[in-house]
């Protein structure tokens, strides 16, 4: 009977835990020591403490394979050019460069003197060796294909020969890019970390026991990742841009879940925070204190079901289009409303190429039900009779949104007759099962922008050169030779607005045959402690740290934290293994 | 034999805490039936209208949602009548099939004790129970296709059976060499029938505990599979799920774990208690 008491005894305490763990007030934010004035003279010096619930697989340009490198290497490694905070292609290690053969050389001249946190200097074959490194058939690069244009690239993705014909040098600082068409996107995908220079440590072929070493404002000190665990980073002295870093240091805490991480913002053992649970996000957003320090970033994500046009019921384009009426998106908002908004084109609000005059998918109930009668599947909502008499497998991931957005679907889908039975897999699988032909019918699609352009999802989610049997980025295995043109014009368009009228008339094609039924953008809360200066959300990373510096009071900061968080926050201590 | 059941039966009800458990267990049968039918609400449909409270958060307890809605703004009472029944469903299915093999496997090695028979059956037991039983559990959750109550109560009933078996053998060996056993021996009475007369009868009682006991153990099983993401796929609701679900709103609705966090504790102690009291009236140490 003692067992039966102390378990008892047990539960009266969990619950009266939780039951006070409800009533606690958010503690307030770590105040600034200039109050936030915007005139304050930027100081130099400090640790920016940084988590996530996730972790990084590889610190490599050419070995791009997570959500979250792209900032580490960002801090780590300096590009030819960057995104400026308003997203705009501007010179970095480059002093200038020019464009030349209409659109089919671009010529880049460097800076003298930028150094490497080797302290060798950045030359021009330093960044030939880098590119010829991240684009070799050796390297693990998933996006090695963004950069076929280059004039050579075939027989070298081949093997066929040695160096990339098209990337040359002249002289120490300069050089060319030579590309067998005009492509538009060019400048822009050169932003990304992909190619950016490394170390002649690196070699001439990716390696996976390379130490990474670049030419960024941070650099790796020996032991600085501790795989798994943590990623320090310090600055480099030698950065080329004067006066930058201003921090002394970033650090990034792996596999932090969102309720220590929300702790440790309140306790100021960190300084910024951007994975939330949604409830504490709603208690962020409605804290007065907390609330100037937060920004949402900008949506770089689209959302939607993804219907595979190669199998059936979804093979008929008339299914498809009761699907994408049939969705009540407001409805699906409402699952995580702190962080989505309503979608119902291809391409985010934010992202250059975005048209506001297309026409989006929208709820509308009995022209669902039409389209449905269109292709031969009448159903009638009174008798539940018709419909597509077969159960449709709908794959999600274990544990993540989709897994409660796939059910407030299977109730809107039900409407129309269509049945989904939801699958839950772990997320390997699901990548696996969704990039295979004929193998998913439906499942959540989801894209994230690689570069700041329409193009970034028109041509890698729906064109047909997308389509592969196996690790397809093309999920619905759309084909249409359409949109293929408009897509490919596009790519060698070099005029703005004729651009536009491309991307635009892609787009609306989309809309229409609704490979996806698109439904809504995921945008990320960034909320830092006041102190925190100089780290507005970025249109491209989330987080662009040159310029960060930290206006912290000084002494025991975190002192008044540790004793507030109530019995949520002694839990944690006591989980934690933490004396409070 | 003849007034052995009475006097249990006696001992049984005058033992508070099998009262208690007995009470629980009915009372959570009771939930399990009518409580859907008197909900007015559909256990997977969402409630855009009424179930969604400020900010999109669920609502609380109320006159419309007796216990809330949960964080897809469905009725948590509902959802946790039918997830009663399907914990019931797996866990008296599972233990009903641990208890028909775990019995036959133990009866028969404990009979023929020493022999090949019994060593390798032994030998099958010791490795089973030396396996992590939920790694176990999950790796054939993960191997299936689909994941349903069927395939939850075979999984667990399939690889719950070995305790028992261990302790039949035990009672059976103790069994074989009693006298009316060794009498109906010399009768010419058939090994079958002397098993299903005499020995079977004899170790009912404590087959009965631990199938009591064990019931409490396949819901436990059961909510921490769904817990993990290896039970039953939603929108079918789970005990587990429920509490899966609710970890992350217990700041601002603490009802949508709390409910099915007190199901299972109360579920689990009241087959428990169920068990320890039927273990105290079975017991021929208190004729």
């Amino acid at each position: 009977m003692r067992s039966i008491r102390a378990r008892t005894e047990l539960a009266v305490v969990l619950a009266g835990l939780l039951a006070s763990g409800c009533r606690e007030e958010l503690p307030g934010p770590i105040g600034a020591a200039h109050g936030g004035d915007p005139a304050a003279t930027p100081t130099r010096g400090g640790v920016l403490e940084l988590a996530s619930f996730a972790d990084v697989r590889a610190l490599d340009p050419a070995n791009l394979s997570d959500g979250l490198a792209p900032q580490m290497l960002e801090a780590m490694f300096a590009g030819l050019v960057d995104y400026d905070a308003e997203g705009r292609i501007v010179p970095d290690l480059a002093e200038r460069w020019s464009m030349e053969d209409e659109g089919k050389t671009f010529r880049f001249v460097l800076k003298e003197g930028v150094r490497f946190h080797d302290g060798e200097e950045v030359t021009a074959e330093d960044v030939k060796r880098s590119v010829e490194r991240a684009l070799h058939p050796s390297a693990p690069n998933p996006f090695a294909s963004y950069f076929e244009s280059i004039a050579g690239f075939a027989d070298f993705a081949a093997k066929k020969a040695e160096h990339l014909e098209g990337v040359t040098t002249s002289g120490r600082y300069v050089v060319t890019f030579r590309l067998e068409k005009p492509d538009a996107i060019f400048l822009p995908v050169l932003g990304m970390p992909v190619l950016r220079p490394t170390c002649r440590s690196a070699g001439a072929r990716y390696s996976d026991t390379w130490e990474p070493c670049g030419a960024g404002p941070f650099k790796l000190p020996t032991g600085g990742w501790d795989r798994g665990r943590q990623l320090r980073l310090v600055r480099h002295e030698g950065y080329h841009v004067p006066g930058l870093p201003r921090l002394e240091g970033v650090r990034w805490t792996f596999h932090v879940n969102p309720t220590s991480q929300r702790f440790k913002l309140t306790r100021g053992e960190l300084d910024v925070m951007r994975d939330f649970l949604s409830p504490d996000l709603v208690a962020f957003q409605a804290d007065a204190r907390w609330k100037p320090f937060g920004a949402f970033e900008s949506d770089k994500q689209v959302n939607g079901e993804a219907m595979n046009t190669e199998v059936p019921p979804f093979d008929n384009v008339e299914v498809r289009r009761a699907v994408a009426a049939a969705i009540d998106r407001e409805q699906l908002r409402k699952v995580r409303s702190t962080n989505l908004h309503v979608m119902t084109r291809p391409v985010p609000p934010s992202v250059p190429g975005y048209d506001p005059d297309i026409p989006g998918q929208t709820f509308d109930l009995p022209a669902a039900l039409e389209h449905m009668r269109k292709a031969g599947l009448a159903f009638d909502p009174e008798t539940g009779r018709g419909g597509w008499p077969h159960p449709i497998s709908y794959v999600v991931y274990k544990q993540g949104l989709s897994e409660g957005t796939a059910q407030v679907l299977a109730q809107q889908l039900a409407r129309i007759g269509l049945r989904l039975e939801i699958r839950i897999v772990n997320y390997p699988t699901f990548m696996a099962i969704r990039g295979r032909r004929h193998q998913s019918a439906m499942g959540p699609g989801f894209w994230q922008q690689d570069f700041p352009d329409a193009l970034s999802f028109l041509e890698p989610l729906w064109s047909s050169h997308a389509i592969n049997d196996e690790d397809s980025n093309n999920w619905s295995f759309y084909k249409n030779p359409r949109y293929d043109e408009l897509v490919e014009r596009a790519r060698r368009e070099p005029a703005p607005e004729r651009r536009m009228r491309l991307t635009s008339e892609a787009q609306r094609i989309l809309v229409d045959e609704a490979p996806w039924a698109f439904t809504y953008g995921y945008r990320f809360y960034v909320q830092q402690q006041p102190y925190v200066r100089e780290s507005a959300p970025h249109p491209v990373w989330s987080a662009e740290l040159s310029h960060t510096w930290l206006d912290r009071a000084a002494g025991p900061v975190a002192a008044r934290a540790l004793f507030g968080g109530g019995a949520r926050g002694a839990l944690a201590s006591v989980l934690e293994g933490r004396p409070r | 034999m003849s007034d052995r059941l009475p006097r249990a039966l006696r001992r049984f009800f005058r033992h508070r805490a099998a009262a208690v458990g007995a009470a629980v267990v009915l009372l959570l049968v009771v939930f399990a039936l009518i409580g859907p039918l008197v909900s007015g609400h559909a256990p997977e449909a969402s409630d855009f209208a009424r179930g969604v409270g400020a900010s999109d958060l669920p609502v609380g307890p109320s006159a419309t949602f007796w216990l809330g809605t949960d964080r897809l703004f469905r009725d948590v009472f509902t959802r946790l009548a039918v997830g009663a029944r399907i914990s019931l469903f797996i866990a008296f299915g599972a233990t009903a099939l641990a208890t028909v093999i775990g019995a036959a496997v133990g009866i028969v090695s404990g009979w023929l004790e020493g022999t090949k028979v019994d060593t390798v059956l032994m030998r099958i037991v010791d490795v089973g129970l030396a396996f992590p039983f939920l790694l176990l559990v999950m790796a054939l959750g993960a191997a299936l296709e689909r994941t349903t109550a069927t395939t939850i109560f075979l999984t667990l009933g399939l690889t719950g059976w070995l305790g028992t078996a261990r302790i039949v053998r035990a009672k059976t060996m103790q069994v074989r060499s009693l006298d009316f056993v060794v009498a109906a021996r010399a009768l010419g009475q058939s090994t079958p029938g002397i098993l299903l007369r005499h020995v079977l009868p004899n170790v009912a009682g404590p087959l009965l505990v631990i199938a009591t006991i064990s019931v409490a153990q396949m819901i436990l099983a059961e909510s921490v599979l769904s817990y993990l993401g290896a039970g039953i796929a939603p929108p079918t609701p789970t005990w587990g799920h429920m509490l899966f679900e609710g970890q992350d709103y217990v700041t601002v609705a603490p009802w949508i774990a709390l409910a099915p966090g007190l199901a299972i504790l109360l579920a689990v102690l009241g087959f428990n208690l169920l068990g320890e009291g039927l273990r105290d009236a079975v017991d021929p140490r208190k004729d």
